[in-house]
């Protein structure tokens, strides 16, 4: 094939004609990108009004034999998603181990009291030395950022024999 | 590679050893830190219990359990995850097809993990059936047993 001026300034043409949509266009991202960014850096993720975390199991009070046991974490009102996924009225479970409530406009601490369930798991084996120790589920968001208003349960006491 | 192979195995050669131990302990690493197979994954119903009566005309909630496996919304293709199905007096339905979505195969495609359900007097069988991002049962098919349960 043999190419012609006029292929190439069918090219020219057209670059100079899109030229400007591109620039919008890209202006356009640019601001998405940036509003996308205060939202994650300001506005939290809202959660339903009715959405509650609470413990399936161990109840309140529950006394442990053995360290190793299964937590069952259990959402009303609101789905479970795995890390990273924006789905709306969604957000994955944290598990507070013998810790307060974190702020809750940071994202919540990953560490071995803030036990992380990225995964989108509703159950954990976990094991805790011998004594009393406080559990609470904190429900967080793809960020894992509790929500506005944030989901936890209330906080149980088990004692592990 | 402008250096010829012998020199180059020469001047590396310590390095590739090191880089082969290296190797050898995060395949180690990574084998004790075993990710959860769809192989131990169990789905079952938390509750009702089976064989369980419950009163009609008043809605129970029914609990979904899930071990070694994560939820996720549909079309969310996340390892190692999927979302509940809810099988209502019916059989499993073809498990190399997409699960039917019908008033017999409820869907929780929001990644619910519980639900309300009333359902008419008489006896009735509960199933839950994992399925993946596009609604497709698992290669290794997770599903629990089938509860009866008595509405009247």
């Amino acid at each position: 094939m043999r190419w012609r001026y006029s292929d190439f300034l069918h090219v020219y043409d057209f670059e100079r004609r899109d030229m400007f949509k591109l620039l919008v266009a890209g202006a356009m991202m640019l601001g998405l990108q940036a509003t996308g960014l205060i939202n994650g850096c300001i506005a939290a993720t809202s959660s339903p009004p009715d959405a509650h975390a609470y413990f399936i199991w161990p109840a309140d009070g529950a006394v442990i034999h053995g360290r190793r046991f299964w937590v069952r974490m259990g959402l009303r009102g609101m789905g479970v998603a795995p890390k990273g996924v924006s789905n709306p009225n969604t957000g994955h479970h944290h598990l507070l181990i013998d810790v307060p409530l974190p702020d809750f406009t940071e994202p919540i601490p990953s560490d071995r009291n803030h036990l992380h369930f990225g995964a989108g798991e509703t159950e954990a084996r976990i094991a805790l030395p011998p004594g009393r120790h406080r559990l609470q589920i904190l429900i967080g968001d793809q960020d894992h950022r509790p929500h506005l208003p944030p989901v936890y349960s209330a906080p149980i006491t088990i004692i592990v024999q | 590679m402008a250096m010829p192979v012998s020199q180059f195995q020469r001047k590396n050669g310590m390095k590739n050893v090191f880089a082969g131990l290296l190797c050898l302990v995060v395949a180690n690493l990574a084998m004790t830190v075993t990710t959860y197979g769809a192989e131990d994954a169990i789905v079952y119903i938390g509750w009702p219990k089976t064989g369980q009566v419950l009163p009609k005309g008043r809605p129970f909630r029914v609990w979904f359990g899930l071990r070694n496996m994560g939820v996720a919304p549909k079309g969310v293709p996340f390892p190692n995850s999927g979302h509940h199905h809810l099988l209502i007096d019916t059989e499993l339905p073809p498990l190399d097809q997409e699960i039917p979505s019908d008033r017999q195969h409820l869907h929780f495609g929001a990644g619910e993990t519980e639900t309300m359900l009333e359902l008419p007097p008489g006896k009735r069988t509960l199933q839950l059936l994992m399925g993946d991002d596009r609604h497709l049962p698992h290669a290794h098919a997770i599903y629990s047993t089938k509860i009866a349960i008595t509405v009247r």
